[in-house]
């Protein structure tokens, strides 16, 4: 059974982040909170296994 | 007679709001029993209160079985009278019970089959399915679903049980009052003609979603709170809409809420149409808007009769229990809960009626086998762990529906648009759009009586076979046939032939088995050249069936069939090796001792318990835990 990985796995964390902020500058509280929603469930599908998610969802409720 | 009493009403504006007027349903004879004059207080061993579609089911079932029973109905109809349940799709597993009990001829011929499944969103097309490509409805002889309304398969089964006997149904039998007298269920009943009194070992709560044995009993009820609400209008057309079943989630021509096309028996549809959270339900219902609604969604030239319009306010509840015992000593009353008594479902999926016809499927067999004596009165403990488990399941898949089909304001609303807009453009999403998990044969993953050799205690497909003996009464071999003729048996499906001594002692083994047991042993060869190859289970089928079958006449032919496509295999989980004989393995035709003999234990509801390759240890315990309902 698969876990939430909480090491770094990222090939370019700097260039992440900019992407995501990049892409939500200029909208609205409504339209990045839009985009955010479908962000997490294009990358929840990346993960695809359930346990992972749960572990995720905690992880982010308890951070 | 029911075909005629069924005529569906033309005068489409004489609907009342809350009442069946659309159908003239069949009326029966009010049945007032000899205790009301003579004052005796009549004793039943099984007594089912509510003649619904579960109860019907549960009475025809034990009927089937040969085991007698007296069902109380309130008042002389099938169908609803008010805007409760009036269900109309029919799973497979359900279609499959009503094969085993004599009436799907009548369902197949009055319903309606479908397969494909639109969901809309504004304009658009979500996505679709069709369950005919779906592999895991393919091995049965029924289809994935038939729509019709509830209330024909209620009349069927009244007509059924009135001509196997054994059931009496009393129509305008309403229970006034019941009490606990000492571990003993005891119940007073007012009919047209006066009251009486009766007792019961066995009662089966059949009462529906208001029963009032909740409360008598003192059961505990898991509810969450919902305040969906939707207007449910019947209608027929003047043109013919596809037959598919139509979901939108978000309505264009429903203010953007959700609206349900369903097709039944007669030509008439179902739309389903989610009212808004304060909207007035009365007003929602009246006929102006509902016929402003239909114009809106079909266009204005579309002709439109409208044969019942109801609201409809979706519950979600569930009973901690669905057995109560009226005492600790033996001797004791028990009562069970089925179907609405049990639990109450939103209707996405067709979670209810479906699991309603299961409960009774799941109880019928068991409570034949204790009162016909070959089964103690333990196997009843394994109701409520395996049919709790269905209802909980059940709950929480239609919860999470009506969660995405009412989403509340603010994230659940958010989350509900990126996944519509994701799943217009993305295959992945589509699997985020829940407009109801359509209903399946509930598994049980801890059933008392299912040992470690199956992982999920699943119920295998009405498979089609063939006879061995080239079927001598012209009728087709299904597993349902099989399943009637053991009855309230386990039946043991012993695949491919014992060849050799080692198949000779296991053999023995068998019949030695069947006879101390009471399992009935079917055994199942791979092809038409097996057949010459039967000769060492005759032994078996002889000795074992003669004293106990209750069709003498055709014993022979109904304990060795062919499966010439390995489907009853398949569906069993049995692997191919175990095919001793016939065409897959040649070369283990003759002379090869038969190391394995793999088999299959089901139970009456064509539900696995069991499976193994040595005739031994394992099987005597799986055959002991159907029969004791425990683990000795």
């Amino acid at each position: 059974m698969s876990h939430a990985s909480v090491s770094n796995q990222f090939t370019d964390a700097d260039g992440f982040y900019e992407a995501l902020l990049d892409a939500h500058s200029g909208l609205s509280a409504p339209e990045s909170a839009a985009l955010n929603a479908r962000l997490i469930l294009l990358l929840a599908n990346q993960i695809g296994d359930i346990q992972v998610l749960r572990e995720c969802i905690t992880l982010a409720q308890t951070a | 007679m029911l075909n005629t009493s069924f005529t569906p009403h033309t005068a489409a504006d004489g609907y009342q709001f809350s009442q069946g007027a659309g159908y003239v349903l069949p009326e029966y004879a009010a049945v007032v029993p000899d205790a009301v004059h003579t004052g005796a207080t009549e004793h039943h061993r099984i007594l089912i209160v509510g003649g619904g579609l579960t109860g019907l089911t549960l009475a025809c079932s034990l009927a089937q079985l040969g085991v007698d029973c007296v069902l109380l109905d309130e008042d002389n109809t099938v169908g609803v009278k008010g805007a409760s349940s009036r269900g109309i799709c029919y799973t497979q597993k359900s279609l499959e019970i009503f094969n085993k009990l004599g009436i799907y001829e009548r369902i197949a011929a009055k319903g309606v089959q479908w397969s494909v499944g639109r969901t809309f969103a504004g304009n658009d097309e979500v996505y679709s399915f069709d369950l005919k490509a779906q592999a895991h409805f393919s091995l049965s002889q029924q289809p994935a679903f038939i729509n019709i309304q509830q209330f024909y398969n209620e009349g069927f089964l009244v007509e059924r049980i009135q001509q196997l006997g054994h059931a009496q149904i009393r129509w305008n039998n309403r229970v006034t009052l019941f009490t606990n007298a000492q571990g003993t269920a005891t119940f007073s009943i007012a009919t047209p003609g006066g009251s009486y009194q009766a007792t019961a070992d066995y009662v089966v709560d059949a009462t529906g979603s208001k029963s009032p044995f909740r409360q008598w009993l003192n059961v505990g009820v898991t509810a969450k709170k919902g305040d969906d609400r939707w207007c449910i209008a019947d209608v027929r057309f003047n043109t013919h809409p596809p037959l598919e079943r139509h979901t939108w989630i978000e309505a264009p021509f429903n203010d953007n809420r959700a609206v349900w096309q369903h097709l039944m028996a007669d030509d008439v549809w179902r739309i389903d149409y989610q009212m808004a959270p304060d909207a007035d339900a009365a007003y929602v219902s009246s006929l102006p808007q509902v016929r402003e609604r239909l114009a809106r969604q079909f266009g204005a030239d579309t002709k439109v009769d409208i044969v019942w319009v109801g609201p409809y306010a979706y519950r979600s509840e569930c009973v901690d229990a669905m057995r109560v015992q009226l005492g600790t000593g033996a001797g004791h009353s028990q009562v069970f809960f089925i179907g609405d008594s049990a639990k109450v479902v939103s209707p996405f999926g067709a979670r209810g009626g479906n699991t309603g016809i299961a409960d009774a499927d799941n109880l019928a067999w068991k409570l034949a086998a204790v009162v016909q004596g070959h089964a103690a009165p333990q196997l009843l403990d394994s109701y409520h762990p395996e049919r709790h488990e269905a209802a909980t399941t059940n709950v929480r898949v239609t919860n999470r529906t009506a969660r995405f089909l009412r989403p509340a304001d603010g994230v659940e609303k958010l989350f509900r648009t990126a996944t519509i807009t994701l799943a217009k453009q993305h295959a992945f999403a589509r699997a985020l759009v829940d407009t109801g998990r359509m209903a399946v044969a509930n598994p049980y993953s801890a059933s008392p009586l299912t040992d470690k050799s199956v992982a999920l205690c699943t119920s295998v497909q009405n498979v089609a076979l063939m006879w061995a003996d080239g079927g001598a009464d012209g009728s087709a071999a299904c597993l349902n046939a099989l399943l009637r003729w053991a009855g309230s048996h386990p039946l043991l499906l012993v695949f491919g032939n014992l060849q050799g001594e080692l198949g000779l002692t296991q053999a023995n083994a068998l019949r030695q088995l069947a006879q101390t047991s009471g399992v009935r042993v079917v055994q199942v060869l791979a092809g038409m050249n097996a057949i010459s190859k039967v000769s060492t289970m005759r032994t078996i089928r002889t000795t074992n069936s003669a004293p106990h079958s209750p069709q003498q006449g055709s014993v022979q032919a109904k304990e060795a069939v062919i499966d010439p496509k390995g489907q009853l295999r398949q569906a069993c989980g049995v692997p191919a090796v175990a095919l001793l004989n016939g065409r897959n393995t040649p070369s283990r035709t003759t002379n090869q001792p038969a190391a394995e003999c793999h088999w299959a234990l089901l139970r009456p509801d064509s539900y696995l318990a069991a499976q193994g390759n040595q005739v031994g240890a394992r099987l005597a315990h799986a055959i002991a835990l159907l029969t004791t309902g425990a683990h000795p």
